[in-house]
């Protein structure tokens, strides 16, 4: 294969011919394997269960494209993995779409590819169908990865965000902003001591045990891009309640707590790929933080606060030393302080 | 488990005492002015504001460093992105300032090559790695970021970075204060200091301002137990009618400051006037480039062709900096200006007034 000649990926790869039947075969296929994939159609067929299904798509085109504990590929899956999980779905099959722009080192799409395919491996999907392109130099960034995904829905579950009920407790399913700020660090090539790492992962299968164990929960949601504040500022006027954090229960590790305050951000509004924030009924959240806590990805959870009748639309703060502010939604991106 | 250091100065019954000595102690209606930006952002994030007595009136001052960049600086600085095989570096929270036309943000999304840096060093750096574009920066700030600026300056002139200069807007705080306590009006019954520009200056730097004027004023620290402690002292200076220039920040913070940052910052600088946004000229409040450095000058490397415009009308962010105006008596405030259309800086910067009032309400 010419791919591994150049160890490149050139404009041919994309071309539809002998090149790009090659990045197909021998290095895509035997990676995603199965059975849907293996027939080679133009589209993935498969038997559907009676019910709802669920349907998303997202586009990651993040950059730089390998970062501390993970890289764009695990990122693609794991992100429309939860994102199909948030809407109480058990995610089943995805789609790939891979845009590459020529240039990029092979063994750098096949450390992607293989992370794609781990991550499906770990989450419990297949990947059944995908598209590869290649753009000349310059048009695109490197790689950018378009992931879709359909998921079943069981009976008598619905977690949508209008949902939250006064009294309902919040649980976040571990430490805030991990991502976002591995991210940034690792883009800008500041050093800092501390474990700085993303914190992508797949909340499925926490999803699945937490509905299928009898609790009842109201709302589900990925707290990504605009991170937990924002999130819960569109729950709350989704469901047109107010809600309350306190600032001590809030879960972040120190490096990333110090690294926000030295740049002047606020981890509240950074973005987390491994997290969801769960809304349920007051009687019910010592048991769900339970078996959250008992999932791989929820070791850290805890109840950071309360949906509330006051103040229909608005989330606020009680800060450690007994104030209190409000949290309103991100506007636009961060950007660090100059002193 | 002991408390870490740090921790010390968020610890919540230390705090509770605080405002408790804050509540029975404080009779006489005050206005304090916080001057520095990082501690506006701070006050508002812990919820400062509304656990003090309704005695108590907190100000935000003309202490972050973008909201009074004049808006010909800004416009400056877009000037300065148009110019062919230029890049453009800039500390983050510029990007979105508005100039009289466009942002740097702006500039950026229309092809220009304008880059965020974390430190004027990494400038120098991108010079270096582009030889045949010109780099410029970006310098606002106060006496924190200064040295830093002159450093750098010194560091491209000792390695012949001829392709990097500067645009220079950087202004000095004790200055800024003396004009504000001459403006008709403004009113302030103390000044909670800045800690990190104290850092570099000093206490003896406020000293000719506080002797002038006598107000009450505290250098501290940005953590809510420092800045409650400094609303307790300055109540106690208020209370007892013996105003002093005190400094609750000694952790950090010396008599005599950073000499050795001044002289760096004062071997490739000198005084100047400067105009800040929305206050007008202050005599001797900023900072120029000294003859032996002028060829790091950008605006005398490039041709910039600007003419003075008119600020905003209605944005009041020069009398929010003041104390005459709350964010909230401004015309514009939440209807025209918010963040995502921000007319006046101390909405688009995030240790500005109008942006604290505006996110944590």
């Amino acid at each position: 294969m010419n791919a591994e000649k150049n160890n490149t990926i050139l404009l041919d790869h994309g071309a539809g011919g002998k090149a790009s039947h090659a990045l197909f075969s021998e290095m895509i296929l035997p990676l995603f394997s199965n059975e849907y994939l293996a027939m080679g159609d133009d589209g993935a067929v498969y038997s559907v269960p009676a019910g709802k299904m669920a349907f998303s798509t997202d586009s990651y085109v993040v950059d730089p494209i390998f970062f501390n504990g993970g890289n764009i590929g695990d990122l693609a899956v794991n992100g429309t993995v939860n994102d199909i999980a948030m809407c109480g779905a058990i995610p089943l099959y995805i789609s790939v779409g891979l845009i590459i722009e020529e240039g990029l080192p092979i063994n750098d799409f096949q450390e992607i590819i293989t992370s794609m395919a781990t991550a499906a491996d770990r989450a419990g999907v297949k990947i059944v169908t995908g598209d590869t392109k290649v753009v000349p130099r310059g048009k695109a960034d490197k790689i950018f990865i378009n992931t879709s995904g359909v998921g079943m829905i069981p009976e008598g579950v619905n977690v949508s965000g209008s949902r939250a009920l006064p009294g309902d407790k919040i649980i976040l399913s571990g430490t805030m902003a991990d991502h976002g700020i591995a991210i940034l660090t690792a883009r800008e090539g500041l050093t800092f001591d501390g474990d700085l790492k993303t914190d992508s992962a797949p909340l499925n299968h926490m999803v699945k045990t937490m509905l299928s164990s009898g609790c009842e929960v109201h709302v589900l949601r990925d707290p990504t891009r605009g991170g937990v504040g924002t999130t819960l500022n569109e729950i709350a006027s989704q469901s047109g309640v107010g809600m309350t954090l306190f600032e001590k229960d809030l879960p972040i590790k120190k490096p990333v707590n110090g690294v926000c305050e030295l740049l002047g951000f606020d981890p509240l509004y950074i973005a987390n790929e491994g997290k969801l924030l769960a809304i349920v009924p007051e009687k019910q959240a010592s048991k769900v933080l339970d078996l959250i806590k008992a999932d791989t990805f929820g070791k850290n959870a805890a109840i950071i606060g309360e949906v509330t009748d006051q103040r229909p639309g608005k989330v606020f703060l009680e800060t450690a030393i007994g104030g209190q502010r409000l949290v309103d939604m991100l506007t636009g991106e961060q950007l660090p302080r100059i002193c | 488990m002991g408390l870490t250091y740090l921790e010390k100065f968020r610890d919540p019954s230390l705090a509770k005492n605080l405002v408790a000595a804050i509540h029975k102690e404080s009779r006489l209606t005050l206005r304090l002015m916080e001057v520095c930006g990082t501690h506006t952002m701070a006050i508002f994030r812990h919820g400062i504001r509304n656990i003090l007595p309704e005695t108590i009136t907190l100000l935000s001052g003309p202490g972050c460093p973008v909201c009074v960049t004049a808006q010909k600086d800004i416009d400056a600085f877009v000037a300065v992105s148009r110019q062919p095989d230029v890049i453009v570096t800039t500390f983050g929270d510029l990007m979105r300032v508005p100039g009289s036309g466009t942002t740097l943000a702006g500039q950026k999304g229309a092809g220009a090559d304008v880059r965020m840096v974390y430190s004027v060093f990494d400038a120098v750096t991108i010079a270096r790695q582009n030889p045949e574009k010109q780099v410029v920066f970006c310098a606002v700030g106060f006496e924190t970021t200064i040295p830093t600026i002159a450093a750098a300056v010194l560091m491209a002139a000792k390695e012949k970075v001829t392709n990097f200069s500067i645009y220079g807007a950087n202004k000095l705080t004790p200055p800024a204060l003396a004009a504000l306590m001459t403006t008709p009006g403004v009113s302030i019954d103390g000044f909670i200091l800045p800690g990190h520009v104290s850092v570099i200056t000093g206490v003896d730097a406020y000293r000719s301002v506080f002797e002038t004027h006598k107000v009450p004023s505290v250098i501290t620290g940005f953590e809510p137990i420092d800045i409650l402690h400094a609303v307790l002292m300055l109540v106690r200076q208020n209370e007892s009618r013996v105003p002093a220039l005190e400094n609750a920040y000694p952790r950090a913070v010396r008599e005599s400051g950073n000499p050795k940052a001044r002289e760096v910052m004062h071997q490739v600088f000198t005084v100047g006037d400067a105009a800040w946004r929305g206050i007008g000229l202050i005599k001797n409040s900023g900072m120029e480039l000294k003859p032996d450095f002028k060829a790091f000058d950008a605006g005398a490397r490039f041709e910039l062709n600007l003419t003075d415009v008119a600020e905003p009308k209605g944005c009041a962010c020069g009398e929010i900096l003041m104390g005459l105006k709350t964010p909230v008596a401004c015309a514009l405030y939440k209807k025209v200006c918010t963040p995502m259309t921000p007319v006046g800086p101390c909405m688009v910067s995030s240790e500005g007034a109008c942006a604290a009032y505006y996110n944590y309400g």
